[in-house]
């Protein structure tokens, strides 16, 4: 049973090896052009969560890499409806698991997928913009009327 | 040029070593649920009743300690075993709502526990009512 297991596993791994190669490739091609330094900049003066979710759609990598630049943003300006936007379509889609899910479920179920991801990161961006003030962080605010005083 | 190459080709290196072992026990998960669930119960927990498998799944998702890549081997499995589009749309989609612990304590702390929970909220709403959607037009 359990070398059973093992073959099916190996068997079904190398189907999808040269996919995943080819993902993993083509995301690290995409990252050396679309680096941390070029979404920040892109990101630093916008206020438009169209772009800002889109942005977010092509971002490739970790999160975790991009949220102490976005919290250097934020106290720069950027609002946090954008930054939620980005978040949001960075987090649901990415280059690297495009490859994987379309081999996996087709072309329609990923269409659907970036779409969707997409629409709701922008409305996600303007329940944000709506809400905005309530939503600052305490220490923030207190910090920024001691500034206004 | 040439330095970028040599980037993207240490970069994907890096990649491959932290990526392919983790998909293949991934795919290992996905062949013991193979072996050893069947499909009448894949279909009774996940396929039977929409209503409550939807946002069933949106959890499991959540709560699924794996990488994002490596749930489609898990969902596919299920998908074969009878679990609807739907359910693996909100089942793929959902494992990105939580991220790892630290990524969510950096966001947290960053903007705040009135945002975090906003996004949190607002991302499980729209996730379960992609995959009702998704139910109508696929």
């Amino acid at each position: 049973m359990i070398f059973e297991i093992l073959a099916a596993s190996l068997d079904n791994f190398l189907k999808f090896f040269l996919i995943i190669i080819v993902a993993i490739v083509v995301a690290q091609i995409i990252n050396s052009f679309l680096n941390q330094y070029t979404i920040e900049t892109r990101l630093k003066n916008e206020n438009n969560v169209v772009k800002s979710a889109l942005l977010g759609l092509v971002t490739p990598g970790p999160l975790g890499l991009y949220l102490p630049s976005l919290k250097v943003l934020k106290e720069k300006g950027l609002s946090l409806s954008m930054i939620a936007t980005f978040i949001t379509s960075q987090t649901l889609v990415g280059p690297l698991r495009s490859f994987i899910e379309v081999e996996y479920f087709g072309a329609v179920f990923f269409t659907y997928r970036v779409v969707f991801s997409f629409f709701s990161a922008v409305a996600i961006g303007i329940v944000y913009k709506r809400l905005e003030r309530h939503l600052e962080p305490k220490d923030t605010s207190n910090n920024q009327s001691k500034a206004k005083r | 040029m040439y330095r970028r190459i040599n980037e993207i080709y240490v970069n994907s290196l890096k990649d491959m070593k932290r990526i392919l072992p983790l998909f293949f026990v991934a795919i290992l998960i996905s062949t013991i649920i193979d072996f050893f669930v069947s499909a009448e119960l894949v279909y009774s927990v996940l396929g039977a009743n929409l209503l409550v498998a939807i946002p069933l799944a949106t959890i499991i998702g959540m709560v699924l300690p794996i990488p994002r890549y490596a749930t489609y081997p898990i969902a596919f499995t299920l998908y074969l075993k009878g679990a609807p589009l739907s359910v693996v749309f909100t089942l793929i989609s959902g494992e990105v709502i939580l991220g790892a612990p630290d990524r969510d304590v950096m966001e947290f702390k960053f903007f705040g526990a009135r945002s975090y929970i906003l996004r949190f909220v607002l991302c499980t709403v729209f996730v379960i009512l992609g995959g009702y959607l998704m139910e109508f037009i696929l």
